[in-house]
């Protein structure tokens, strides 16, 4: 237990010494206010930010916009990944369109969205789910695909119908592929959301940002910067826990 | 008289420390005389590949000393040239570059530099496959080429480990040939390990027997007789009795550490 | 006379591409029968009108060449410090324990949120989007680098060593060569994010682009040239993956293995 800690900390380190060296250049008017404020300005503006509350419904304005979006993907994309990687017919068609759906860079199609579904959050909840369905369905195919077949012969044998196959074999033996692509969705979903925010909202984290520094008040916009940069952190560390947590069974080099 | 090419004084290697070390050699004393073929044969574990390692400077004993040609060892360089069984090319380089690597690294002018790769590919027998690439060579072709790379640093001695471990019977007969040739012609102290005691025999005029747990010379052979060119040998009735000699004594090594 | 694999290849890309022009078989007949509102969907024809109309009155070329120039700019720069980086993280103790967790703790950031903060250093116009494209490829190229230079084999560091490479120019002579193919992958997700970052970093905050002509067009109603653009920045996005492919082999056709 001391021995992961140590490891923790000791990765904290370069960190800690990028925050003192800005400090240390800020006290020492090395860095001038204009340019970057002093951390613990920005620090100060987090907090209260935090204490007063001021955050919240911006954070869960956000969260909602990219879990909503993020939850469509992944029921969407890992029924159709597997689909297509066991029905001939669903992949054939599949295939070509997600080819031109890659190489468009979703945000860029946020505000055709907005034309089409309006200004408010379902035009932002659409695009971010089309944006997650790429690497989910892509990862789902190819999961199903790398199946072994003798785990679907032996489960055939035993009567498993082909579509409870799908379900009780394929889905289970893709799964470390899925949760890879799941975690590419992740970081997608909280970019495309951002993205979104700044080209026009009224809430939300990336509103923040965008507001702040259209104001010129530096050190609010760098502690939302932060807030989120931790978030984003937070999230990926959580997704990755709880795969260990479930997928203890399936051998794991994260 | 000067002393010998390669001096191992107590040389001891140990892994870990306090009950749960492992000595993976335990104080070794070899001394290798210039232009000697030494083989180093042993069953698996008893250290034979370490020591090449430490000659080569790669890892450092715990304790004692390696001398080459009476100055201490203490990292690698090209006066300790070595082949490796295996990732033994540049796979980025063809033949030509591969070869050419070593002087290159010493900064020898280009048209020198042509004419000694042009030398060892004739040497190697790879003419018209200077332009190759190694993902194009058969695995002898391949340790042909390391061998030429090899020797175009022209290293005080040789370090071979295993080197023809990874080919099928048919090549490596021929590959223990060409290099019996080679040495022939340019003679060069080599130290060569191998699990097999027959290559063993053929290759080395000093066969080493090392025993495991801990490393550790057991026995020195002398083969007083030559090995005819061609490698037809299994008719020489000196060869196989050298050879079953070895052989029991190795085997007694092997069977000991399955006890 | 079309070989048998080259008509299988025609076929294959015809089978593809029938499920695409079905769709734009069904949008453009959706679109005419005037269900939708085709100032907010306009038939597929009347798009391409577009597009063929704005490549040859020119419009879509200056906001062409921003993007295009901005995104290898930065992709450049990104290459030239993330690659050196990457090395040294991979083989020199202090740059990997200092730069790691950098990197580790800023991926899952999205730099997108620093595009005020770079308009704010940087201006409106060329140098801001650069510097957020430089960030945004830096962290793809920094860690494919890295895992590519740890998972180099020993065996050839240690051969390099006995060919007398010191240990700055193993980095370059002999890591770099051995890393290429995970390094370029780390070149391909990058030049993807490249374009993306460019297209949105000029979405808000305007200086030229394709972005901004997008967006523009868009404010103004001019829904065919909105598509216009949108079709434009995908090709571009297309032609970059696909010319980094093609280098790909060109640069790596040494390599076995898993590329």
């Amino acid at each position: 237990m001391t021995a992961r800690l140590a490891l923790g900390l000791s990765r904290l380190m370069p960190l800690a010494l990028l925050l003192a060296a800005w400090h240390a250049a800020s006290s020492a008017g090395l860095l001038q206010r204009r340019v970057l404020p002093p951390f613990i300005d920005v620090m100060a503006a987090l907090g209260g930010l935090i204490g007063s509350g001021e955050i919240v419904p911006h954070t869960l304005a956000s969260l909602a916009r990219a879990g909503t979006g993020f939850l469509v993907a992944l029921v969407l994309g890992i029924t159709l990944g597997l689909l297509m990687a066991r029905i001939r017919v669903v992949e054939r068609f599949v295939e070509p369109i997600l080819l031109l759906v890659y190489p468009v860079p979703k945000p860029a199609l946020i505000p055709l969205f907005m034309i089409w579904l309006g200004i408010g959050d379902f035009s932002k909840i659409t695009v971010i789910a089309l944006a997650c369905l790429v690497p989910v369905v892509i990862a789902s195919f190819n999961g199903a695909r790398g199946v072994d077949e003798m785990l679907l012969w032996s489960a055939r044998a035993r009567g498993t119908s082909e579509r409870a196959l799908l379900w009780r074999v394929v889905l289970p033996a893709a799964l470390p592929q899925i949760a890879a692509g799941v975690r590419t969705a992740i970081a997608v979903s909280i970019i495309v959301l951002v993205s979104s925010e700044f080209i026009s909202s009224e809430a939300g984290l990336g509103y923040l940002i965008f507001s702040y520094g259209g104001v010129g008040a530096d050190d609010a916009m760098l502690a939302v910067v932060i807030y989120l940069a931790m978030l984003g952190y937070l999230l990926d560390r959580l997704y990755v826990g709880l795969l260990r947590r479930f997928m203890a069974w399936h051998a794991f080099a994260h | 008289m000067p002393g010998p090419c390669l001096d191992l004084r107590a040389v001891a290697m140990r892994y870990g420390s306090g009950a749960g070390a492992v000595e993976a050699l335990a104080s070794i004393d070899l001394a290798i005389e210039e232009n000697e073929f030494v083989t180093i044969v042993g069953p698996s574990g008893c250290g034979k590949s370490t020591l090449l390692y430490l000659v080569g400077g790669f890892l450092l004993p715990t304790s004692g000393s390696i001398l080459l040609g009476g100055k201490p060892v203490t990292g690698p360089g090209p006066d300790r040239g070595i082949v490796f069984q295996r990732y033994s090319l540049f796979p980025w380089l063809s033949v030509r570059g591969n070869i050419a690597y070593g002087l290159d690294e010493k900064g020898t002018r280009r048209a020198e530099r042509d004419r000694i790769v042009e030398e060892l590919v004739r040497l190697v027998h790879l003419e018209g496959f200077e332009d190759r690439y190694p993902r194009e060579l058969s695995g002898g072709m391949q340790q042909r080429v390391a061998l030429a790379q090899t020797l175009a640093c022209q290293p005080r001695i040789l370090l071979m480990d295993e080197p023809f471990g990874a080919l099928d019977a048919q090549t490596r007969r021929i590959l223990q040939d060409e290099l019996r040739r080679i040495w022939r012609r340019d003679t060069k102290t080599v130290l060569f390990v191998t699990h097999d005691v027959e290559e063993a025999v053929a290759l080395g005029n000093r066969i080493v027997v090392m025993a495991a747990r801990p490393g550790r010379v057991k026995e020195v052979f002398n083969r007083d007789f030559a090995v005819p060119e061609g490698g037809e040998f299994d008719a020489n009735p000196a060869f196989t009795a050298l050879k079953l000699r070895i052989w029991r004594s190795v085997k007694e090594e092997v069977e000991a550490a399955r006890a | 006379m079309p070989s048998h694999t080259d008509r299988a290849v025609l076929l294959a890309a015809l089978n593809r591409a029938v499920p695409v022009a079905l769709i734009l078989v069904v949008w453009e007949a959706v679109t005419r029968t005037g269900w939708v509102n085709p100032y907010v969907f306009p038939p597929v024809t009347e798009i391409l009108l577009r597009w063929v109309g704005v490549l040859f009155d020119g419009t879509v070329y200056p906001p062409l060449w921003d993007t295009l120039w901005r995104s290898l700019a930065g992709l450049a720069a990104a290459i030239a410090v993330g690659v050196p980086l990457g090395l040294m993280m991979g083989r020199v103790r202090w740059a990997e324990w200092f730069f790691e967790p950098l990197f580790s703790f800023g991926f899952p950031m999205p730099k997108i949120a620093l595009i005020p903060l770079y308009v704010h250093w940087f201006g409106l116009f060329h140098l801001s989007k650069v510097m957020l494209i430089f960030t945004d490829c830096l962290f793809p190229i920094v860690l494919f680098t890295y895992h590519g230079a740890r998972g180099v084999s020993p065996i050839y560091l240690w051969s390099a060593q006995s060919r007398g490479t010191g240990r700055v120019r193993m980095l370059w002579r002999v890591v770099l060569p051995l890393s290429l193919a995970s390094i370029y992958d780390g070149v391909q997700v990058a030049v993807v994010v490249a374009v993306l970052v460019a297209v949105v970093s000029e979405m808000v905050s305007g200086g030229g682009g394709l972005g901004q002509l997008m967006i523009r067009a868009y404010r103004y109603g001019d829904v065919n040239t909105a598509f216009a653009a949108l079709l434009t920045i995908s090709l571009l996005g297309f032609v970059l993956y696909k010319a980094a492919q093609w280098l790909r082999e060109r640069l790596l056709f040494w390599h076995v293995g898993e590329a």
